[in-house]
């Protein structure tokens, strides 16, 4: 059976990706079984999707905790511990990340011995991230190497085919460009079994002790806590305040970022980057226009750099 | 104390008064409105220190009552059948609060067809919410566990609410002897309410109930609701044991009308179970080694109550006035399920349903399931679940039917409307004519 | 000047420079819906319960986080209102018996999606309205079920494309006229606000903290995700609204229903409609002159109907 899970956030086309690839492998005469999964609709939250592949009835389902291929949309995610990225690699795994960055600056980052494949990114432009699921599937399909071009381009225009010829048009080129590039690794993703029952790592099951409600009640008694939360990685783009131009009216920038993410000291506005989700309102709200929008960099980059 | 004679909705009503309630929501559903009635005027008249809201459903009328009990006052409400289904979202949901307070639900059948009378399948729909369950038989059990169950609810192992049940007409509006607690014992013995952390308070902000997401996170705290309701064994006979040295009345987590040393076993719930008393004193006196044995609470599960109490004896019916349509008697195959893996469980196991929507159940029928009992020990076989239904019950319905003119077509096989020699046209009488 | 016309927020200079409600909770970026609560809340402040049903703002407290600085219940989709009648109604006694303080008092505050407060959770606003129930309502309006992916609901404006209605022609029906459905009840005080207008917002919270008895928002959350544009377009979205006309600015106190702030000349509806990917089917690949002239007249009609008062 081939496992994939695909890493991306929401608005990214996770969910496009793992059913184009899905559905390729459906036209390659493969049993599939993909899904998203995700908690509310949240464009920004990290989400994940799977697929899984086989010429037999497939009868897993759920999480994926050994999965063959690892695709990561979106390269911020894999320092977030619950975008879950690194979960369940193993050595054989192969880790397919979206990366301006090389192999080997992330083979020494994350130190794994597994194989790590990177796919150029091509834009900032947020309209073009929308394309990011069909580039992957594209990438995936070619490291899997049981999938046609032909099946690739079918499945692309069956699962886009609402979106109307434009679209498809744009993401079958994106799709099968990232295919042609990985034509060196063709094939390299393996085919592996499920877990065998002679030999298998025990779940290690306790008796849950008691404990009262005081303790075991949904209840939080900490306040305004949830500034723990980095909400800070869902950007993709950045505002900078140029304090050259900064008209010092702090109460328009403050009050109409939706998250209060902008503080005001010494009359100064200061952008909460821990907290900014990148919405940009403020750019688009600033009178003197001092807020400009960036990319954002990597944060691992960011944090070898400092 | 005084003994004064009052319906069960007059005793549950008092239950509510004597545990000194600070807040009652409400809303009015047959056969529970007497209790309503009652602490409204009482608080109308400066008797009881309490508010009454009327909320404009069961639904609003608990979510009321759980928000109430979180920020920490003790609160009581009462409810029945229709009105604890329209609530049922919120059963699952307030209990989950962990904070504590006592519902009284007032036992009736539900709808399809929608009745009045008493049967068992309202409350026992609410098994599963998390709220625990006691079952009473008298009048006078009314009062006493809505004491107890303000205790249970609010006892620290267990911050769960509790629903106490009666059945609607044969308690409800039943008088019996009570004796009526002295206000101050029984506010004594029920203490004074302490939310612990739970509660709302400006200088302790608490965000309650949140969202959980991941089902390892979520299970933590459903399992420990469920450890939680297991306790309610345990602390249910400490608090009886004080209740009985107080006020000189015992209750047992099941109460066991003769079988220790008998040979057949009836079970059942509510107060029908007083019938089932009657009859096993004649069948006693007739010679048959037979007793009842009548569980009060029925969430938690007394399960090993019911182990120690039936391991060994002969045969057992069980008499479910409830029905779960499809699979039969609810307390049939939870009793069943408890006894399962016990090698000297009875090796017979019988199923009567009777009693829905106020069905009687006569003594002479209680009778014919003792021979059952007895037939099935001689046989070796079970019967099948008996829907327990008379000739003439059918032969009555059959006249319903041809007054609702459903008889007469489905045995000439002819369309409505068609006409036979004789029939008259729409309007027509004949002389002397009545309904029959 | 009675004490209910003074105001400490004349402009928006005046407006707090600190926002108490925890930033990091999962709302999407540019969340009309959340720049609106936390306005509110910066004015309302922690001494309070928000007491919330199903909706979006569910997802603001996700254990072990929450962004509150004072309290949170989170109750159900159809009863939040209920919810705070127990809150409220045990605090009082709380208060009566004297087994807390004064001091320890709070505001109840519902905080509700459209989904609930003009459709399942209308049973319980009415009666708690009906009963006077001393407390906040605030409804953030992102004209569909959200939370659930943008289906339509009771305040989907008319031709919007949600999830449930992809056709053509969109939403078949009219949103629900939720502000005189709660003056009907004659609360204490009923008012529409939206975050991209602050100081009209700022001023009417603050009006409504020092009258008593049923306080009623409904504030108009343009959302990225439902209505389909770049997040940081929301506060101009939400400033078309209210100078198209198609959110007018009101609030009913005393009595009387007031315009607050009253678009001299407005400006055409599709300036408003055309920014919104779920109004885009009326203008490609054909306009659609039909519904966006239904749209316009509607608007018109409200207007002057406004002007004859």
């Amino acid at each position: 059976m081939y496992r994939i899970r695909f890493h991306g956030r929401g608005g990214q086309g996770m969910k496009t990706a793992s059913r184009i690839l899905g559905t390729a492998f459906f036209k390659q005469g493969f049993e599939i079984q993909d899904a998203p999964r995700y908690g509310a609709e949240r464009r920004g939250a990290p989400i994940f999707a799977y697929v899984r592949a086989s010429h037999k009835l497939i009868n897993e389902r759920g999480n994926m905790t050994h999965p063959d291929l690892v695709v990561v949309a979106d390269d911020t995610l894999v320092p977030v511990p619950g975008a879950g990225v690194l979960t369940g690699l193993e050595n054989d795994t192969v880790l397919l990340i979206n990366s301006d960055e090389t192999n080997n600056t992330w083979k020494q980052r994350l130190n794994i011995s597994g194989n790590i494949i990177t796919l150029p990114v091509e834009t900032e432009d947020r309209a073009e991230l929308r394309f990011i699921g069909a580039t992957c599937s594209g990438a995936a399909a070619r490291l899997i190497g049981d999938i046609s071009r032909e099946s690739l381009e079918l499945a692309i225009k069956e699962e886009l085919a609402e979106l109307g010829d434009d679209v498809i048009e744009k993401n079958l080129t994106k799709a099968l460009t990232a295919y042609d590039l990985m034509a060196s690794y063709e094939a390299c993703v393996n085919n592996s079994k499920s877990i065998s029952a002679d030999n298998y790592k025990s779940p290690n099951w306790i008796k849950l002790p008691f404990d009262d409600a005081r303790i075991s009640a949904p209840d939080i008694h900490a306040t305004a806590n949830s500034v723990k939360v980095n909400t800070g990685e869902w950007r993709t783009l950045r505002p900078v305040i140029d304090y050259k131009k900064c008209n010092k009216c702090w109460w328009i920038c403050s009050t109409f970022c939706p998250d209060g993410a902008i503080t005001v000291h010494d009359n100064l506005p200061e952008i909460d980057y821990k907290h900014c989700k990148g919405c940009l309102v403020c750019v688009a709200q600033c009178p003197p226009h001092a807020i400009e929008t960036m990319a954002e960099e990597s944060t691992l980059n960011q944090e070898e750099q400092s | 104390m005084k003994r004064m004679l009052l319906t069960g909705n007059g005793a549950a009503a008092w239950g509510a008064r004597l545990a000194a309630c600070d807040y009652i929501p409400a809303f009015p559903i047959t056969p529970q409105t007497e209790i309503i009635e009652d602490i409204a005027n009482w608080i109308d008249y400066d008797e009881m220190d309490a508010r009454i809201v009327t909320l404009e459903s069961e639904h609003s009328m608990i979510t009321a009552a759980g928000t109430a009990a979180a920020t920490g006052v003790r609160v009581f409400s009462a409810t029945s059948s229709q009105g604890l289904l329209y609530a049922m979202e919120m059963l699952y949901t307030v209990s989950g609060w962990r904070a504590p307070f006592v519902l009284v639900n007032v036992s009736r059948g539900l709808a399809t067809p929608i009745t009045l009378e008493a049967d068992h399948n309202d409350i026992l729909a609410a098994r599963d919410s998390g709220f625990l369950q006691i079952h009473c038989s008298t009048c006078q059990e009314v009062l006493d566990n809505t004491l107890i169950a303000f205790r249970l609810a609010e006892d620290e192992r267990i911050r769960l609410p509790v629903i106490v049940n009666l059945d609607g007409f044969y308690l409800s509006f039943t008088r019996e002897p009570v004796e009526v607690p002295n206000s101050d014992a029984a506010k004594k013995f029920v203490g004074d309410f302490n939310a612990e952390n739970i509660r709302f308070r400006a200088s302790t902000p608490i965000s309650q109930a949140v969202a959980v997401l991941g089902g390892s996170a979520y299970s933590y705290f459903r399992y420990e609701t469920h450890l939680a309701a297991l306790n309610g064994i345990t602390v249910y006979d400490e608090i009886a044991t004080e209740f009985s040295a107080q006020f000189g009345r015992q209750y047992d987590v099941i109460e066991n009308y003769y079988a220790d040393d008998a040979e057949y076993v009836f079970v059942m719930l509510g107060s029908f179970s007083t019938k089932a008393k009657q009859a096993v004193d004649e069948l006693r006196n007739a010679g048959w080694s037979i007793g009842l044995l009548r569980p009060r609470l029925l969430r938690p599960f007394p399960k090993e109550y019911f182990q120690k109490y039936l391991n060994e004896k002969k045969a057992v019916a069980v008499i479910d006035q409830n029905i779960s349509m499809g699979m039969g008697g609810v307390l049939h195959s939870e009793l069943a399920g408890a006894l399962y893996d016990q090698t000297k469980a009875p090796k017979y196991l019988l199923s009567f349903i009777g009693g829905l929507g106020g069905r009687d159940i006569s003594t002479e029928e209680f009778f014919e399931i003792a021979v059952a009992i007895r037939d099935a020990v001689k046989t070796g076989q079970t019967p099948p679940p008996r829907l327990m239904y008379t000739q003439a019950e059918l032969s009555e319905i059959r006249k319903l039917q041809a007054i609702a003119n459903v008889e007469r077509n489905e045995l000439t096989d002819k369309e409505p409307g068609d006409k036979e020699p004789g029939d008259k046209e729409p309007g027509e009488k004949t002389l002397g004519e009545e309904n029959d | 000047m009675t004490e209910q016309n003074v105001t400490i927020y004349r402009n928006m200079k005046n407006l707090p420079s600190t926002h108490l409600l925890g930033t990091g909770t999962p709302m999407c970026a540019g969340c009309g819906g959340l720049e609106a609560l936390n306005q509110v809340y910066d004015i309302v402040g922690d001494k309070s319960v928000f007491v919330n049903a199903a909706g979006c703002m569910t997802l603001l407290s996700v254990y072990p986080f929450t962004p509150f600085r004072g309290s949170w219940i989170y109750t159900a989709m159809g009863s939040a209102p209920a919810g705070a009648q127990g809150v409220r109604d045990a605090l009082d006694i709380l208060i009566e018996k004297k087994r807390i303080d004064k001091h320890e008092d709070m505001q109840v505050v519902v905080l509700t999606g459209d989904g609930s407060a003009y459709g399942m959770g209308m049973s319980a606003t009415s009666g708690s309205l009906e009963r006077n129930l001393d407390y906040l309502y605030l409804c953030y309006d992102n004209e569909g079920y959200g939370n659930t992916g943008q289906q339509f609901s009771a305040a989907t404006p008319h031709a919007a494309k949600t999830s449930t209605s992809k056709g053509a022609r969109g939403f078949p029906g009219f949103k629900k006229d939720l502000f005189a459905i709660w003056v009907s009840h004659k609360p204490t005080y009923v008012a529409t606000v939206i975050g991209a207008e602050p100081v009209d917002l700022a001023r009417k919270i603050e009006k409504m903290t020092k009258l008593q008895g049923p306080r009623m928002i409904i504030a108009l959350s343009p959302c990225p995700t439902g209505w389909d544009f770049d997040p940081q377009e929301t506060v101009n979205i939400g400033k078309l609204a209210v100078k198209t006309g198609v959110w007018p600015l009101k609030e009913y106190i005393d009595g009387k229903v007031i315009h607050t702030k009253v678009p001299k000349q407005r400006k055409p509806v599709e300036d408003y409609l055309k920014l919104q990917g779920r109004f885009k089917h009326l203008f490609e690949p054909v306009r659609n002159e039909q519904l966006i002239n239904e749209i316009q007249n509607r608007v018109d009609t409200y207007w002057s109907e406004v002007q004859l008062l």
